[in-house]
């Protein structure tokens, strides 16, 4: 009997102000003059009242009137609860309120969301994983079982890492380039070290996300009754249900039925005798590892290719991501902890997502979510802002 | 099928984009077995038709150009006559049997207009630019915009280079936008050559063109990178331009080139490393297509109509000299910036091509057939 594993990310990047050359070596509080205050600020209202209020005033609404046998999990990053507190607080309160329910499980993550996972070496991945470990210990009290890395990304080595770290799971992707014939409803080891492996169902997963509102796919008009078929008819152990929290109400918007439909879904899931509801931890708990994963190079959950070539694609983003490492070991030898909160402000992986040049399809998501106009007008802001970065890492 | 087109200029004897299009498009139509009569003014050389389906007709000498000003000096009061003068030329040349007439911008308008009405046969103008554009927005002359809003409502279909040139027509001229297709510009690829540090400008010297915003970023860019900027071009604003590079203190990094032929119009595309385009008002902008099949990243003045269409390119308010500054400093600083640039934006160029062009305007064609 497959347990539904429905898991949220949700997230908010610290967005760049405009910075030109001229810029360069005429700042002097970096923080104040790197971020968009003003737009992050009105971006993060205009989601919250869209999204995360209404999504989470329903949910709880749902895991009460079920009595907790609707069950599902959040990431939460370090910059999104930063948001809320300087912002939102309410926002958070609501959070915590989900919480303690019980039927409510919280995931590990880097606290800024970044690539800090595909660094020559891991320290400071390992630095943002303990930041984000503080984090939800002093927010919600409470210590995540189960980790998952920035869009999913994995290989061998985080694999590894993250087990060091006393993690009992791991979210990736359920990607044929992993998994073969083999289904992403169960759950892996990695072959190199003891940890259980959650893959994401994509298929199931995007019918939600990406292909709801699609006229023109065959599944459409997508309803509760009809997914909740689908999913019975799914054979295995889990079905991992995993996608950004904005799907409801900004990615899919409230015209579209969305709320609705999650109105729906426990309901008509709970009709199956087949099918429960499991967060991430228990799902971890209840089944075994059925195979081994051999995963050499990075994957993602992102794009058609699945691989991290949607923030390391071009030499554009390549130039940035190596600039970035290098005024990082600059910056922890000079031991300015001001600096260094910034510097990892940019390293948050959007930066470098609205760098990206690939293709028409996966081009015009990327242009949906990008403040800038053209991927080059967001390299030359983000590398603008380094070089200033890099020259006060580089003064005494 | 059998086109009469009048046109103005053709290569490799052309001073702008409407040039460039007529060869594009002819060569385009001629290779879907559309038969095309093209009349041009006799210019000193003979222009040859390379192609069976194209026949050019000269139609007798005339002193004026279509980018020309009434307030030329050389040319004081005879403009207007002269401009009769050749339209009746043309109304007397043009003879036989044609399913369209196509006409190209206001020059022969008046010709077009006449010529509908004793041959009986439709007519469709491309609209390359207005009186409006030409004119940089500051004081358009009326006369000229009397002779394009004629052609426009007598003519059966127009053809706009852009959505903006459309809404020029529609919000200026009071056309119905329903007889208004609008089709892209396209490019003949030059291919690339060696690189030098220069930043080019190449285009008419007039207010229209915006050389004077290129010279001030210049001055801008060179307090933080070196270049050389490149001027190619000629126009009634040359000798202030010069005068302006001496007030910038930058006459040692600018140079003018004059009136340069197509093969070193090509070779400066092909040795440049970015070029600008900084039009007050530019209904297209083929320059800019060029320009990237030489290999070169470009940045383009927001209201051109190239950027409607082009997504491998900087955009840019023509009077933000600062962003434009910005903009090529970072070309020049960031190798990968370039080189990611000019790899893109070749790629996407290879759509915009003539059959294209070719395939979209037969179907208006066919569409008053």
């Amino acid at each position: 009997m497959p347990s539904i594993c429905m898991y949220f990310e949700v997230h908010q990047p610290f967005r760049l102000n405009h910075f030109s050359v001229f810029n360069i070596g005429h700042t002097h509080d970096a923080h104040s003059t790197y971020f968009n205050h003003h737009l992050n600020q009105k971006i993060f209202e205009k989601v919250a009242s869209k999204c995360y209020l209404p999504t989470n005033n329903l949910l709880l609404d749902l895991i009460r009137q079920y009595d907790g046998r609707f069950r599902i999990s959040y990431s939460l990053t370090g910059t999104f609860v930063e948001y809320c507190e300087k912002y939102l607080p309410e926002l958070l309160e609501s959070f915590k309120e989900l919480f303690n329910t019980g039927a409510v499980d919280l995931i590990e993550e880097t606290y800024f969301h970044s690539l800090s996972g595909l660094y020559d070496d891991l320290d400071e991945f390992e630095d943002q994983v303990k930041m984000h470990q503080k984090m939800i210990k002093r927010v919600f009290n409470y210590k995540p079982k189960v980790f998952r890395n920035t869009e999913a990304i994995y290989d061998n080595r985080i694999a590894q890492k993250v087990a060091s770290l006393g993690y009992k799971g791991i979210i990736t992707e359920g990607t044929e380039r992993i998994l073969g014939w083999r289904s992403p409803n169960f759950l892996y080891k990695p072959t190199n070290t003891n940890l259980k492996v959650l893959l994401r169902n994509y298929k199931l997963s995007d019918d939600i996300g990406f292909r709801f509102s699609s006229r023109n796919w065959p599944g459409f008009p997508l309803t509760a009754d009809k997914y909740a078929n689908w999913m019975s008819n799914s054979f295995g152990d889990v079905i991992n249900l995993f996608m950004d929290y904005e799907t409801f109400g900004e990615h899919q918007w409230t015209e579209t039925g969305i709320f609705e439909f999650l109105r729906h879904l426990p309901g008509e899931a709970l009709k199956h005798e087949s099918l429960d509801f499991a967060t991430v931890s228990e799902a971890v708990e209840r089944y075994n590892a059925v195979g081994d994963l051999d995963v050499p190079w990075a994957i993602s959950w992102a794009d058609e290719d699945r691989n991290v070539s949607t923030w390391l694609g071009n030499n554009m983003q390549i130039a940035c991501f190596n600039e970035l490492k290098d005024i990082g070991q600059k910056l922890k030898r000079k031991g300015d902890r001001d600096l260094l909160y910034v510097w990892r402000l940019l390293q948050t992986s959007d930066h470098l997502y609205y760098i990206s040049t690939k293709g028409f399809e996966d081009g015009t998501v990327h242009a949906y979510f990008s403040p800038y106009e053209a991927p080059y007008d967001g390299f030359i802001n983000y590398m603008n802002i380094l070089q200033d970065l890099k020259e006060k890492a580089e003064s005494r | 099928m059998k086109i009469a087109m009048i046109g103005w200029e053709y290569p490799p004897y052309k001073v702008g984009g409407l040039g460039t299009h007529c060869y594009g498009l002819t060569h385009g139509l001629a290779d879907k077995n559309v038969q095309i009569d093209f009349y041009m003014p006799k210019l000193r050389q003979k222009v040859a038709s390379d192609n069976k389906n194209i026949n050019i007709i000269e139609v007798g000498e005339t002193t004026i150009f279509p980018y020309d000003r009434p307030d030329d000096k050389e040319l004081g009061g005879r403009f207007f006559d002269a401009v009769y003068r050749y339209n009746d030329l043309v109304v007397q040349r043009v003879k036989g049997r044609y399913d369209v007439i196509h006409c190209h911008d206001w020059l022969t308008m008046k010709a077009a207009v006449q010529l509908k009405e004793t041959l009986g046969v439709p007519l469709v103008l491309t609209v390359h630019s207005t009186e409006y554009d030409r004119s940089g927005w500051i004081y358009p002359n009326q006369w000229f915009i009397d002779i394009e809003k004629e052609g426009m409502q007598k003519a059966d279909r127009i053809i706009a280079v852009s959505e903006f040139t459309k809404r020029v027509i529609v919000e200026k001229y009071g056309i119905n936008p329903n007889k208004i297709t609008v089709v892209h510009n396209a490019v003949y690829p030059i291919g690339e050559g060696e690189k030098k540090n220069l930043v080019l400008f190449l285009g008419r010297l007039t207010i229209q063109k915006g050389p004077e915003f290129f010279l001030k970023s210049a001055k801008k860019v060179l307090e933080y990178e070196d270049a050389r900027f490149v001027i190619a071009g000629m126009g009634d604003m040359l000798p202030k331009l010069i005068e302006q590079a001496v007030h910038l203190g930058i006459s040692n990094k600018v140079i003018f080139t004059g009136k340069l032929t197509e093969e070193e119009v090509q070779h400066i595309y092909q040795i440049s490393s970015i070029y600008v385009m900084p039009s007050v008002s530019e209904p297209f902008g083929i320059t800019a297509l060029e320009a990237i099949s030489a290999g070169t990243p470009t940045i383009v003045s927001k209201t051109a109509g190239v950027s409607e269409v082009l997504k491998n390119c900087f955009r840019v308010d023509f009077w933000d000299t600062d962003e434009m500054a910005n903009k090529i400093i970072a070309l020049l600083r960031y190798q990968s910036l370039h080189e990611t640039m000019r790899q893109s934006s070749k790629r996407e160029i290879q759509l915009f091509t003539w059959d294209r062009v070719a395939e979209k305007t037969l179907a208006v064609y066919r569409g008053l057939m």
